[in-house]
């Protein structure tokens, strides 16, 4: 589902990532972690098209990425759904409005808009907030908006960079538990964290990365 | 479709959120709008006057004293074939005579001792109002006077050259007027749209992470740039209807000569300043748009 081949990514003259190769299958759930800095943010961003790789090939659910062309980038992005670490919400749109703009950038029909929102709310134990603003959330809450916004389109992948990064550890465990719920229906998940404890004994993949390559990996 | 009812739907509510600016920005494209509709306005009312005075305005073909009416006749056919001449008068010596005794009105009695009339025969001839152009009018009365029978041609060509000049400079200043608003217009919706543009930076950035095209993340703009555009016309629009019945329903208290020049603005104006309105803003966002780093 997400295939990196030597993949380097070079920001003025600073090798962030080397020769970084691995492989995800559908259905996975894995884990990218590493110390502050190494580059984890700039891997996701590699997968989404946020960023272009200096060497190397990326596929992604079948899209190569150095092929794409600005005027596809759009496509590719709705099959990867994003949970971005600075949460990216429109404070002038309350949850409703938030999470419908993904399904918005579809031109769906505004009725099934409004099931779906309102279905994944659900999921992410939101609806009662779904005419709040982002900014009169808590942080667990404006996180679970976020997620549901990355997962209403049905994405084919789901990425999330340090989805618990302000979280307290029950907080933590129900963001994971969503994660698991998502990547039981079908949806490949891949997580970036600093926090081992999202991984230890959960027997999913991890990709350890440090001084900008690949440390070594553990699979299940 | 449903992009498009999205997008004005965002663009309403982009426009109210930023009230403000583009209340500044439609008074600016109105009061541009409502110069050049007013400006338009005179100088279609100049130039309705200017044909009505350019109607009136003849040349005088003076006829040889002695010409034999079989001569004046073949003089006659050959205006009535010319396709420049719209229309071809006789006036014939005594008529002429008559004519000046009208004008001596009670001094007319010192034609009475004139023992034959020193008036001489001739033909009055309005050309095309297109043709009424200083040097055509000239090279036309020196064709004429070499003609057989022809004793001498006559016709205002100092009010011409005038009538001329203002017509003329109606036309330009309408034309550099014009120009300068359209350009003015595109300027300041070019301005807003591209302030709406950063101030929505990162909504933008936003929505293209999340997969949204190109065209779904301008048509909201071009749309508010198009929402600017007919709101600025209305006013300018309903301003200078405003200004007209007041001007109107003064002058006639005060000045009901003034309102025979100034009564008429056509309805095409007030309709079309919207649009006109409306095509300068969709420009300038237009161009604002391209400039989006996608
Ligand atoms: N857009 C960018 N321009 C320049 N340098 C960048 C950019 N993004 C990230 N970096 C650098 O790349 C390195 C890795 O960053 P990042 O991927 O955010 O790490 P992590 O997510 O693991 O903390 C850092 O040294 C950071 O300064
Ligand atoms: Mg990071």
């Amino acid at each position: 589902m997400i295939e990196f081949s030597d993949v380097s990514k070079i920001y003025d003259n600073d090798i962030v990532l080397k020769d970084i190769s691995f492989t995800i299958n559908k259905g996975d759930l894995a884990f990218v972690t590493g110390p502050s800095g190494v580059g984890k943010t700039t891997l996701l961003k590699l997968i989404y098209a946020g960023a272009i790789p200096d060497e190397g090939n990326i596929t992604v659910a079948g899209w190569e990425i150095r092929k794409l062309q600005q005027r596809t980038i759009p496509y590719l992005r709705r099959h990867v759904g994003v949970v971005f670490q600075d949460f990216r919400l429109l404070n002038n749109k309350n949850v409703f409005d938030n999470v419908a703009l993904a399904l918005r950038i579809h031109n769906m029909h505004p009725k099934e808009i409004r099931d779906d929102v309102n279905a994944v709310l659900k999921d992410v134990k939101l609806q009662h907030k779904s005419h709040s603003f982002p900014d009169h959330l808590s942080g667990g809450e404006q996180q679970r908006v976020v997620i549901a916004r990355a997962m209403v389109s049905k994405p084919t992948v789901l990425l999330a960079d340090e989805p618990t990064g302000n979280l307290d550890s029950a907080n933590s465990k129900i963001i994971m538990d969503l994660f698991k719920e998502i990547n039981a229906r079908g949806t490949t998940v891949l997580i970036a964290t600093h926090n081992e404890s999202l991984f230890q004994q959960s027997g999913r993949r991890v990709i350890y990365l440090k001084d900008s390559s690949i440390e070594m990996e553990i699979s299940k | 479709m449903r992009v498009l009812l999205y997008s004005i739907q965002s663009a309403l509510k982009n426009i109210w959120a930023e009230k403000w600016i583009n209340l500044l920005t439609t008074l600016s494209v109105g009061i541009g709008l409502l110069i050049l509709s007013a400006f338009i306005t005179v100088s279609l009312n100049m130039d309705s006057v200017l044909k009505k005075w350019s109607r009136s305005f003849g040349i005088v073909v003076y006829l040889d004293d002695q010409i034999s009416a079989e001569a004046t006749g073949t003089v006659r056919d050959l205006f009535k074939q010319d396709a420049d001449i719209m229309e071809v008068n006789y006036i014939s010596e005594d008529e002429a005579l008559s004519e000046l005794r009208d004008i001596l009105g009670a001094d007319a009695s010192i034609l009475d001792d004139l023992e034959q009339n020193p008036l001489p025969s001739s033909f009055e001839l309005k050309l095309k109002s297109s043709l009424l152009e200083p040097v055509f009018v000239k090279k036309k009365a020196e064709t004429i006077v070499k003609m057989p029978g022809v004793a001498d041609v006559q016709y205002g060509e100092k009010w011409l050259a005038s009538l001329n000049t203002v017509s003329r400079i109606m036309k330009a200043s309408t034309i550099f007027l014009g120009g300068a608003i359209f350009i003015a217009i595109i300027f300041i919706t070019y301005n807003t749209i591209k302030i709406f543009f950063y101030r929505r930076k990162e909504e933008i950035e936003t929505l293209k992470l999340l997969g949204a095209t190109k065209s779904f993340i301008r048509l909201p703009f071009l749309l508010e740039g198009l929402v600017l555009g007919v709101i600025g016309g209305i006013i300018g629009s309903l301003t200078l209807y405003g200004i007209h019945s007041l001007i109107v329903a003064k002058s006639i208290d005060f000045m009901p000569s003034v309102r025979a020049i100034i009564i008429s603005i056509p309805d095409e104006i007030f309709l079309s300043v919207p649009f006109v309105g409306a095509f300068m803003s969709f420009i300038g966002s237009f161009i604002a748009v391209g400039k989006i780093r996608y």
